[in-house]
């Protein structure tokens, strides 16, 4: 790993110069943005409107407060959290499960169910909205932290199952031809070689599913009427809408709804390496 | 052990069966509210305090689950509700096109029985059979979709007069591009808004509803001169610099903003956009102060060659809530539920609406105190200009066929289609939608 | 006696491990699917569903309909250069940057990583207002321009062949860093010793790439095509909230055209689901193509 850096004069100066324009274009498409969006929330909607562009003439916090005051962000937040980490935590686990079975185990069914669940990645969500409604109604679990989460799971699966069981499938049988003559049962194959070894696909699963489940807004609306039970990003649709004319109060409720996803990658980022290192070694 | 609670649980059911009777028997009633709310609009605090919490504090016995959604999330909502057939008690809806399935799949209760005499203290209009022939909610107030609202310090510091003809408004387009300003602004990029708030009033001028009850009834056609006429002066706004394209690209939610920051002396909307411009109490914060709202005039469209109304406008009722038609007749639910649609189609949350957004009042007994400017103009001078009440297309004619006119119109400012080619799909979705009645 | 014995073993260890995923997955699935399916086949619009009448079937009215439709035609184009953008886009430019960072081509390879991912963790909604906020007419773009060039006036926007060029880049944009992440994951499996032992046979770098690397992706370039097909043919929130599909449709994409059936106005199930049907038929279609140019060009790792 230390010797990976090449000499510089490896690579043509046309494609290195090519390489640092996309790299710095990205950079500055990508923090221009941001910051103006974090400086337009320390304006005050007034201010906005006269100086959408330049620097904060009076910056001000007041619009956090008061947005999360009257999104009532702090519930949201914390049921964001719930269902992201526990669907996340799901996910990863019953799709690792799964993908092991079909990818290590042979059976007739796998080509069934396996192709069954690739079905699932290309369904849409629009299209499933109201028969998924009138589904969760009928077993009684409309309004309930379960009515969302087990659609969050099992919409989240199909591309979870398809992306552990072609990891796994790259694990070489040997692996597991080995530890049975051992005469190791499956599960403890599953829990002492597969899991330990599927960290890089797990890390991916992660990032997939954390940011989408964190910002999904369309289907928790139809499946919860109590605003207990909803999440961040229905708080910030409302400050989102056509009609919107409080700009202060929008931007910092962007911002609210941007800044925890930037923590947790930041955060995250350092188990991305180290799990992906993890799996570098033994693969 | 395992014995010992199972008693345990039977004895709590069975307090539970002696309690439930006597609680139903004090009346204590829940019922569920979908409501329809913008959290951002100036006035919300005061709406959730003086309507809401109001309500609780005055009815101990009646519990209200509200739940509160906006926009595109509502109308998923109501759908779903609709298919599974359940429908919470009082629900917020439209007279007409936008809440069609309520309306048409008898998913809401007639309201007039329960309406009584208490029917002499609304305006007539407010009382009328709604598009599912009953009286599905008592509308709180009447609207003009389309409302011209003018910057006037703005054409003083350039030297211009409020128009009073729309050459006057045309001779203007140049004037002001070459100070770098737009002549009139609109949020079309949803692509209602063209139709709804300005092709409406248009067709109004140049077609005349009683011209579109023939069309409606096969009698006539789209691609009659006088549909033409009105897609064809459409058309004349672009050419004439009067709308810009650049309206496609601009959100509905932006341009009261850039209204009041002065980026063009014209802004064509609803008249209830005048709500949007006045002080928020949690803020103390307006797009624009109620000092330089004085400066703010509303009024319809300038005169037009050739036009058959004068200073007519499209109106159509407002909003209200209906009543399951789940809920039984007599029952305490109902009651209940009729005691909230009660208040919130009464005197005092109209006095509200009126102070916060500057709606006219559907009932004659309504008391309120001093509005600001924006307001004031739009309940005492906006609504005596107009002269006549037409259609709003959206209003009279179902999806099927409002929707080819809504894209058709983004089509002509863009350039795509001519009016011929919009007339010739409208009357061919038209002839789509006859045939399936 | 043994080997029936380590059989059952092996088949109960396979049910108890696809039982629940399986079980979660049907049970969210499968009755909407068929459902989404039978309706395609009536005139259902709305209304209480499990009463009598309130739909019939009417064949293929619907997908007739729908193939008549210039809108279905328009939305599916859009849908075919989204996934241009995201296929030979957003996979050769997040391999590009992961194998910059990965070889360690640039500093501050920490910073660039996140740079680039970031757009993808954000929500799809601050995303597209952001931008729709960001290209408006009054927005920052034009403004700034103008400092340069009074008048000047973002007319890409407006241009109905070339509306949707906005909408690529902000899609370039936002799901760049999501295949950053996975090559990056995918470039570090590979054995140090064997690019080490190609530059010692005197490979240069473009042969390194190449000959060894390349191919040693080829496993994960397919997964990330059927990803990248498989979202952009789904693509929805974004647009939803950066143009609604306007100005005149003209930005619309499948899904978008879907839920205008379903859920604007009265609605039109029936023809919304046909919509989704057919987008799913696209997408196997799709994924058939990638799987068997796979077949023919890669070997697998």
């Amino acid at each position: 790993m230390e010797n990976n850096k090449i000499k510089k004069s490896d690579f043509h100066p046309f494609i290195r110069f090519f390489v640092f324009l996309v790299v710095g274009i990205f950079t500055i498409l990508t923090l221009y943005p941001l910051f103006w969006l974090a400086l337009s929330s320390l304006k005050t909607t007034t201010e906005f409107m006269k100086n959408s562009m330049g620097w904060p003439l009076n910056p001000t916090l007041q619009n956090y407060p008061a947005a999360w005051e009257r999104a009532q962000f702090t519930n949201l937040f914390i049921n964001s959290l719930f269902f992201t980490v526990i669907s996340t935590l799901a996910i990863i686990f019953l799709a690792l499960m799964a993908g092991f079975a079909f990818a290590k185990i042979q059976s007739k069914a796998t080509p069934f169910l396996h192709g069954s669940f690739i079905m699932g990645i290309l369904l849409t969500l629009q299209s499933i909205m109201v028969p998924l409604f009138l589904a969760v109604n009928l077993v009684g679990l409309y309004n309930t932290r379960l009515g969302v989460l087990i659609p969050y799971v099992g919409m989240g699966l199909p591309i979870a199952i398809y992306l552990c069981t072609e990891y796994i499938r790259s694990i070489p049988d040997s692996v597991v031809d080995s530890a049975r003559i051992d005469g190791a049962s499956y599960f403890r194959i599953f829990l002492n070689i597969i899991v330990p070894m599927a960290k890089p696909v797990a890390v991916t699963l992660a990032i997939l599913n954390v940011a989408g489940t964190w910002n999904e807004f369309m289907l928790i609306n139809i499946l919860v009427s109590s605003d207990a039970l909803r999440t961040l990003p229905v708080g910030i649709l409302k400050f989102t809408g056509t009609l919107v004319t409080d700009y202060g109060r929008m931007f910092a409720a962007l911002n609210i709804g941007l800044i925890p996803m930037l923590i947790f990658y930041l955060l995250f980022r350092k188990q991305i390496t180290k799990g992906v290192a993890a799996g570098a070694v033994k693969g | 052990m395992f014995k010992r609670s199972i008693l345990f649980l039977l004895s709590l059911l069975l307090v539970a069966g002696v309690f439930v009777p006597v609680i139903s028997a004090q009346e204590n009633v829940t019922i569920t509210v979908l409501n329809y709310m913008d959290l951002t609009a100036p006035g919300t605090e005061r709406t959730l305090k003086e309507v809401w919490y109001a309500f609780d504090e005055q009815h101990p016995n009646i519990t209200v689950l509200r739940e509160d959604l906006y926009l595109d999330a509502f109308h998923n909502k109501v759908e779903a509700y609709a298919a599974a057939d359940k429908l919470p008690d009082v629900v917020y809806m439209w007279p007409g096109g936008r809440s069609t399935t309520l309306h048409t799949k008898g998913l809401v209760k007639d309201l007039r029985p329960l309406l009584g005499d208490e029917a002499q203290y609304y305006h007539e209009y407010a009382t009328v059979d709604q598009a599912g022939g009953f009286l599905a909610l008592i509308p709180s107030t009447r609207t003009s979709s389309h409302a011209m609202f003018v910057n006037v310090a703005l054409l003083d510091e350039l030297g211009l007069e409020v128009p009073e003809t729309y050459e006057e408004l045309a001779a203007m387009a140049p004037v002001l591009q070459a100070k770098g300003l737009d002549t009139v602004l609109m949020g079309a990029q949803d692509d209602w808004v063209l139709q709804s708030c300005l092709f409406s009033m248009l067709a109004g001028r140049f077609v005349g509803d009683e011209k579109f009850d023939e069309i409606k009834a096969g009698q006539a056609k789209f691609t009659d001169p006088e549909f033409m006429a009105a897609l064809e002066f459409y058309a004349q706004l672009y050419a004439d610099g009067v709308l810009s394209p650049k309206i496609m690209n601009t959100g509905y939610g932006e341009v009261k903003s850039l209204f009041a920051a002065g980026h063009a002396p014209f802004l064509i909307d609803g008249d209830w956009a005048a709500g949007n411009f006045v002080t928020d109490e949690s803020t103390g914060e307006a797009l624009i102060s109620p000092e330089d709202q004085k400066q703010i005039k509303m009024m319809v469209f300038p005169a037009i060659p050739g036009e058959l109304h004068a200073n007519s406008s499209s109106g159509t009722l407002g909003v209200g809530y209906g009543m399951s038609a789940n809920i039984p007749d007599g029952s305490a639910k109902e009651a209940a539920a009729w005691e909230l649609i009660k208040w919130l189609s009464g005197p005092v949350v109209q006095g509200i609406s009126l102070e916060t957004t500057g709606t006219l009042p559907s009932r004659n007994d309504v008391g309120f105190a001093d509005v600001e400017p924006i307001l004031e103009e739009r309940i005492f001078n906006f609504y005596n200009l107009i002269e006549a009440d037409t259609y709003i297309l959206d209003d009279f004619f179902e999806a099927d066929v409002f929707m080819p006119i809504n894209i058709g119109l983004q089509e002509i400012g863009l350039g795509l289609a001519t009016p011929a080619e919009v007339a010739e799909a409208t009357q061919e979705a038209f002839d789509i939608w006859f045939a399936g009645q | 006696m043994k080997k029936t014995m380590f059989w059952s073993e092996k088949r109960r260890a396979y049910l108890l491990l696809v039982f629940p995923a399986v079980l979660i997955y049907w049970a969210v699935m499968a009755f909407p699917t068929i459902f989404s399916f039978v309706l395609s086949l009536t005139d259902y619009n709305g209304g209480p569903i499990f009463v009598r009448q309130a739909f019939s079937f009417v064949g293929f009215t619907n997908y007739l309909r729908m193939f008549q439709d210039k809108f279905f035609w328009i939305s599916l184009k859009n849908n075919v250069f989204i996934m241009g953008i995201s296929v030979f886009g957003q996979i050769p430019l997040g391999f590009l940057f992961a194998y910059v960072l990965h070889r360690k081509l640039v500093k501050f390879g920490d910073f660039v990583q996140t740079i680039v991912y970031l757009p993808s963790v954000i929500s799809t909604i601050v995303i597209g207002r952001l931008w729709q906020l960001f290209f408006s007419p009054y927005g920052p773009l034009v403004t700034f321009m103008q400092k340069f060039k009074p008048g000047w006036y973002f007319s890409l926007a407006n241009d109905p062949q070339l509306a949707i060029i906005p909408v690529l880049f902000v899609i370039l944009w936002m799901y760049t860093g999501t295949y950053l992440i996975i090559f990056l994951a995918n470039l570090q499996k590979i054995d140090p010793a064997l690019i080490e032992a190609a530059r010692i046979d005197g490979a240069t770098e473009w042969q390194v790439l190449t000959k060894v690397i390349l191919p040693a992706l080829s496993g994960v370039i397919v997964t990330a095509s059927i990803l990248a097909i498989s979202g952009s043919l789904k693509s929805f929130d974004l647009i939803y909230a950066l143009t609604a599909g306007n100005p005149a449709r003209r930005t619309s994409v499948l899904a978008l055209y879907m839920y205008d059936y379903a859920f604007k106005h009265s609605p039109k199930y029936g023809l919304a689901n046909a919509i989704a049907v057919v987008m799913v038929l696209l997408s196997l279609v799709l994924i058939g193509v990638v799987k068997i140019t796979e077949g023919k060009f890669g070997g697998k790792e």
